[in-house]
């Protein structure tokens, strides 16, 4: 039960990282939606290509997608957070959360896909825009977390030793304010990780054409019936990615409080 | 009391107003041309510009808002420029589809999250603990169109016993074939269950141990009682603030869900509105979406404040 989250993320994740490098040809060479037989061991997909293959090829987007995203988040949201969590900026600090609370109302999904019609439909605009939405919740956290550190009486004696805004803030506030901000990152993961999908799922990022476990899943939906392999694989992989980040990263929460 | 609701009310209506502007906005985001849409692609650039002008296309925004502003004031959304049928007519129809999925859900969701809650805050740190706990996280990490597809593979294409798509039918279709709405109130309720119940959780355990609690025991009032009358609503001020975002993600956050079971619902409806082009539908979703959002958020604040104890009533 203890480490069934950690064994769970294990699978995709080696899939991920080294399938890349033992996947055979991803050229479609084969009749489209085959069932497993000669030289396929899983299949064909839509395309013609060796489900093995794609699938083994497939898990490096989603994993560079959720990191892209993550610290676009946090290297906008951590200088953010701590701006408004000063003293001396109080009351524009409480104007730029305000104006984030904004970008909160909507939900993710929704706003890619109008970017999407907008016609910015590449993975780098999804990864920013999947990054941007974290962007009022990130800021809230870190604000939190430095707001307790930001009293203290250090602080108070770093002030009149005359050291600079940015050593005293990122130097030692960013540094107390660690452990939450640690926390948030966890959680996040699990939130992006199921948002890029999705986004994949519906189209508005990767090609129609590229291995992600995403794309794989939404092509070959239509062929459920007559080739299962194609969605399942994929699908079982994603899923075990996504349970096993979640319970990894609650089991760390658990020991932490 | 009155004076929280009228300050908080005030909040509501300022966020409204932001929310014109931004459901206007969309407009401009969208650089796609309506007209050019309908009128296809041999079309030549003369049409193009004449439909333009008589779907007012070519007048400045600020004039284009001020009108769409006063017609909204008279009830009226504009009609799609796909269809020609009256935006706030299909919004109605779709919105009755989407509003069917989430009472389905909220009427199963419910007793499940309370039950599940309940007992784990009851007995925290026990095996049942963990075990519920892992098994809500772990639904609740599952990416709806994963979990979606594996059920839709498992009950409808192997087993046969449900139908995998609800095609074809409107809103008030679906109450005729409760069956329709099995799996997807089974991945809508694998999402939402997790968060609810994990808050009741929280607050049970929390005021359960309490001096409250542990008072009235003394006083000899039944374990029933003391659940019932005094820590369950103690512990729903957080919970009904969850719950406000659970209606929320059940009625503006279920694309995925209904774009999987065909439905016809606000989520796929949007999608066709934003793949037209269809700039009075757009904004007309972007209103009812956040539009929600702020309605709920205000009864979940409301709400709220009127459940906690008078001490710890801050003005937030």
């Amino acid at each position: 039960m203890r480490l069934l989250g950690g064994l769970l993320l294990l699978i995709p994740v080696v899939t991920g990282l080294l399938g890349p490098l033992v996947a055979g040809s991803t050229a479609s060479t084969a009749a489209p939606s085959m069932p497993p037989g000669d030289g396929h061991p899983l299949g064909t997909d839509q395309l013609g290509r060796d489900v093995l293959a794609v699938v083994l090829d497939g898990g490096t987007t989603v994993l560079w997608m959720t990191a892209g995203a993550l610290v676009f988040a946090y290297a906008a949201g951590f200088p953010l957070g701590l701006f408004t969590a000063t003293q001396r900026f109080r009351r524009l600090g409480g104007t730029v959360l305000r104006l984030l609370d904004v970008v909160l109302a909507f939900p993710g999904l929704l706003v890619l896909m109008v970017l999407a019609a907008a016609g910015r439909r590449d993975p780098a605009t999804l990864v920013l825009v999947a990054g941007m939405l974290q962007l009022p919740a990130v800021t809230r956290i870190v604000r939190a977390a430095a707001l307790a550190p930001n009293h203290r009486a250090v602080v108070e004696a770093l002030h009149l030793q005359g050291l600079p805004w940015w050593r005293i803030h990122i130097g030692y506030i960013g540094r107390s304010a660690l452990g939450p901000i640690l926390t948030d990152m966890g959680t996040r993961v699990g939130i992006l990780l199921t948002l890029l999908a999705s986004a994949n799922f519906l189209g508005l990022g990767l090609p129609a054409d590229s291995p992600d476990w995403a794309v794989l899943i939404e092509r070959n939906n239509q062929a459920l019936l007559t080739q299962p392999f194609a969605v399942f694989v994929p699908a079982v992989l994603l899923a075990l990615l996504c349970i096993g980040a979640n319970l990894s990263v609650d089991r760390a929460l658990g020991r932490l409080r | 009391m009155w004076r929280y609701a009228a300050v908080r009310t005030g909040v509501a209506f300022g966020q409204t107003a932001l929310v014109l502007v931004a459901a206007f906005g969309m407009t401009a985001l969208l650089p796609g041309d309506a007209a050019a849409s309908i009128a296809g692609e041999s079309a030549t650039r003369g049409q193009v510009a004449a439909l333009r002008s008589r779907l007012g296309l070519d007048q400045p925004l600020p004039q284009r808002f001020w009108e769409w502003l006063t017609r909204l004031c008279h009830g009226d959304l504009g009609d799609s420029v796909i269809t020609g049928v009256p935006v706030g007519s299909e919004l109605g129809d779709r919105f009755a589809g989407s509003a069917i999925l989430a009472a389905a859900t909220i009427a199963v969701l419910l007793p499940l999250a309370l039950a599940t809650g309940v007992s784990c805050g009851l007995h925290e740190h026990t095996r049942l603990d963990r075990t519920l706990n892992t098994i809500t996280v772990g639904l609740h990490a599952v990416p709806e169109f994963v979990l979606g597809l594996l059920l839709i593979a498992v009950f409808s294409v192997a087993a046969g016993w449900l139908p995998a798509t609800a095609a074809g039918m409107s809103g008030p279709a679906l109450l005729g074939h409760p069956a329709v709405l099995v799996l997807p109130v089974t991945v809508l309720l694998g999402r939402q269950l997790c968060e609810l119940a994990r808050q009741l959780r929280v607050g049970v355990a929390a005021n359960a141990r309490g001096p409250v609690a542990r008072h009235l025991r003394l006083l000899g009032v039944g374990e029933g009682t003391v659940l019932a009358r005094h820590v369950l609503p103690a512990a729903m001020p957080p919970v009904l603030q969850q719950f406000a975002r659970t209606v929320e993600g059940l009625l503006c956050g279920t694309v995925i869900v209904e774009s999987l079971f065909a439905m016809h619902g606000l989520g796929t409806g949007f999608v066709e509105a934003v793949r037209n082009r269809d700039i009075p539908s757009v904004q007309g979703y972007v209103l009812v979406f956040a539009g929600t959002i702020v309605v709920l958020n205000l009864l979940g604040d409301l709400l709220a404040y009127r459940f906690s104890p008078r001490g710890e009533r801050g003005f937030a």
